[in-house]
């Protein structure tokens, strides 16, 4: 029993040493002299890693980069390590009374709309969320989205991006730089509507400088789910099918997420050329560097530094916005290595289609009121 | 239950707990130069954030209660198996799938009053998650299939089941991404704080029911009996079979309402995507509390703390929330080398005692199954 009585002090001596911790004065918390501005920067991740090369590591560096451009002390971030904490890990920055909370990805579009219209003092940015309200400003639960988020959320800034446009220039390259004539691009699923704005436009891109080009849409699941967006073989699987039935094919666009970086692989064993989505590929996926030419892009990072900016010079406006080429929110990645492949002719040929779509001469595609394409009229297959 | 075997019983789990702290410091320190220089107060100021985050406020501690409930409930789905020689890996399927029809029925029955809509709801999620339970049951009683080997499977089909589900039939016409329709008025009234919902109430209601049916009823005689000793149980004229069927149907219905909980209480619709580790951390949770519905309700606490205070933890010590998954395997690493914690500590082993969770060890044996 001695001993018993042993242990127990044991264990309480430790829980008091952890309590007293508790209770000493806060510590820790990086502070950056010289700052110009007071505002508290956080930033919630979707589920993963902060380093994941996408969504989650190029948002969190456009909030450092928005911290540092206004002033602000660095930002802290809570990584989400499941999907059910989404509104507990939002609600921890408020809190501790943040001013800016930056949430990445639609799946955190219906917790920020509910953190938004409870914390109307609070700055709320939403990377790749369409906001979607009712008349009272709650999410829509028949997603009618009849409320007028600007009036109704005027803290909660939702990042859409106008995918058809760097679909258009990889379009562009792809062709130019195309020696069969045949080229292609498999997306993860046509019922997400950002997978065929990005393909629509690749074709419209394609034939807007080589009219007799011929291209395949391939799309791999019927769903969004995983099969579509987070299976490498499956993606490699069915670009290996398209590319053995097809060998004159040598370009290969993915739209596909991490399913696609299966799509990369085959392009790459296939000794073709690549182009990559999102986020500049040649840097998120090394291992098939070696092929990737360029990426269509979303450029999350001056996306979020942009809308943490609006917010500190008081600019900015609530509901979606929808960020195209105008402000460089979307566009090409560097050719890095392929740059020997782009002729002064070719580059000529991207500047002009790049001038033409921020001058507005040149349309994507047909778009729905909503700013996707229009996969109706005429436009190719869902 | 008196004070000294409360103690007892205690004493290998509380110790765990201890060194998976001072082992957590120590990844803390040997990790803080690759973020920012070496910091040996680091793991202070993570506890610290840690409390503040379950215990330092009103909001705090009903974010440790609501993350709790699933556990607690989670960790009785696993428990109350344990008593009965079975180990139910297959919370987390349970949990899925109770999860899925509650936000099925609870998404048909949105326009329906409340008082109609939840009870159904939570009846149908209970029912599934019970059938769900029962067939690893089934196969263990009836062909000897290791309920192991089972409920891992079945964890997997649940999982392409909710996929499909929520991709196919149940997705909401007009939503950008998978998900099912809103539960509308089926979702559970919030009674306190933010999101203090009525689901929490079920863990809390299912704690003294669990103890009530495993130490106060003849089903649950039945069910220890035949967890130290189907055999002698047979020849003691209970149905081995039956109760095994009978146990993890029940554990399935515990697993399939924390599932129901947390659609209808916290998200209000299931995403295509939706990822949680509630049933697996309900076998830490069962292990830490000793199997014992009690000890599972401080164990679900002390969990739940963890996962309520993990965010600002990050916020405030920059210790990323990975951390709380590091202590849980520490805790569930020192609770299993239950030897080490007694040398370390120098603890004498009890006097010889069947102890519950060894028949959960003594499942592996073989002998366990019934035999006709």
């Amino acid at each position: 029993m001695r001993k018993h009585r042993y242990a127990l002090g044991a264990t309480f001596a430790a829980l008091a040493i952890v309590l007293l911790a508790a209770c000493q004065g806060n510590t820790g918390g990086s502070q950056s002299g010289g700052a110009t501005s007071n505002l508290k920067i956080g930033l919630v991740t979707d589920v993963g890693t902060l380093d994941d090369h996408n969504f989650n590591q190029f948002s969190w560096e456009g909030a450092k980069a928005g911290a540092q451009a206004i002033g602000a002390a660095a930002p802290q971030s809570v990584v989400t390590t499941q999907s059910a904490d989404y509104a507990k890990n939002i609600n921890s920055f408020v809190s501790k009374n943040y001013n800016i909370i930056v949430t990445v990805g639609f799946a955190l579009g219906s917790d920020t709309t509910k953190a938004a219209k409870a914390n109307p003092n609070i700055k709320f940015i939403g990377v790749d969320q369409g906001i979607c309200v009712d008349a009272q400003g709650n999410p829509d639960s028949t997603f009618a989205c009849k409320g007028d988020a600007a009036t109704l959320l005027p803290n909660y800034q939702g990042l859409v991006f106008k995918e058809q446009q760097p679909g258009y220039l990889a379009g562009v390259v792809a062709a130019l730089i195309s020696k069969s004539g045949h080229i292609a691009a498999i997306g993860g699923t046509a019922t997400v509507p950002a997978v065929p704005n990005y393909m629509i436009g690749y074709l419209n891109g394609a034939k807007s400088v080589k009219a007799d080009i011929k291209v395949e849409l391939k799309y791999i699941s019927a769903a969004p789910d995983a099969k579509a967006f987070n299976d490498p073989p499956g993606g490699k699987q069915a670009a290996d099918g398209l590319l053995n039935a097809n060998p004159d094919i040598d370009v290969l666009f993915q739209v596909a997420g991490k399913t696609g970086n299966g799509v990369l692989q085959s392009a790459c064993e296939h000794n073709i050329h690549a182009i990559g989505v999102d986020v500049d590929q040649f840097v998120s996926t090394p291992d098939t560097a070696k092929c990737t030419v360029v990426s269509a892009e979303k450029k999350l990072k001056k996306a979020v530094s942009d809308a943490i900016q609006r917010v500190k010079d008081k600019k900015d406006k609530g509901g979606t916005i929808t960020l195209d080429i105008t402000t460089d929110s979307v566009g090409l990645s560097p050719f890095h290595d392929s740059a020997s492949m782009i002729t002064p002719d070719i580059q000529a040929k991207i500047d002009a289609a790049i001038k033409g779509l921020k001058d507005g001469s040149i349309k994507a595609c047909v778009e729905t009121p909503f700013g996707s394409c229009d996969n109706k009229n005429g436009q190719p297959p869902a | 239950m008196n004070l000294r075997r409360a103690r007892d019983a205690a004493i290998i789990p509380g110790l765990a707990i201890v060194l998976a702290l001072v082992f957590g410091s120590l990844i803390v320190i040997f990790s803080s130069p690759l973020i920012f220089g070496l910091d040996l107060t680091l793991p202070l100021v993570a506890y610290k954030a840690l409390v503040e985050g379950s215990f330092g406020s009103f909001g705090a501690v009903i974010s440790t209660i609501v993350n709790a409930a699933p556990l607690i409930l989670a960790g009785l789905a696993v428990g109350v198996a344990f008593k009965a020689g079975l180990f139910n890996i297959g919370a987390q399927g349970q949990f899925l799938t109770g999860g899925l029809a509650a936000a099925a029925v609870g998404a048909w029955l949105a326009h329906a009053p409340g008082p109609v809509a939840i009870p159904l709801a939570l009846v149908a999620a209970i029912l599934v998650g019970s059938v769900y339970g029962a067939i690893p049951g089934f196969l263990k009683a009836y062909t000897g299939a290791h309920e192991v080997v089972t409920t891992i499977m079945l964890n997997y089909i649940a999982l392409y089941i909710v996929a499909y589900v929520v991709t196919g039939p149940l997705r909401a016409v007009g939503a950008t991404f998978a998900r099912t329709p809103d539960v509308g008025n089926a979702s559970l009234p919030i009674l306190v704080g933010g999101n203090g919902h009525l689901g929490v109430l079920f863990a809390f209601v299912a704690i003294p029911l669990a103890w009530w049916l495993l130490y106060r009823s003849t089903i649950g005689f039945e069910i220890r009996t035949v967890g130290a000793g189907p055999d002698a149980a047979r020849y003691a004229g209970m149905r081995p079979r039956l109760l095994i069927v009978v146990t993890m149907a029940f554990c399935g219905g515990l697993a399939g309402l924390a599932g129901a909980g947390e659609i209808l209480g916290l998200t209000g619709f299931m995403p295509a995507g939706y990822s949680t580790n509630v049933g697996f951390d309900g076998i830490t949770v069962a292990l830490l509390g000793q199997a014992h519905p009690i000890g599972i309700m401080f164990a679900g606490i002390l969990l739940g703390a963890m996962r309520a205070g993990a965010p600002l933890m990050q916020i405030e010590a920059g210790v990323p929330a990975q951390m709380v998954d590091v202590l849980q395997g520490a805790i569930l690493f020192f609770l299993t080398a239950e030897i080490l914690v007694r040398y370390l500590f120098r603890i004498r082993a009890k006097s010889a005692k069947v102890a519950e969770l060894q028949t959960v060890a003594s499942s592996y044996g073989g002998q366990a199954t019934p035999t006709q």
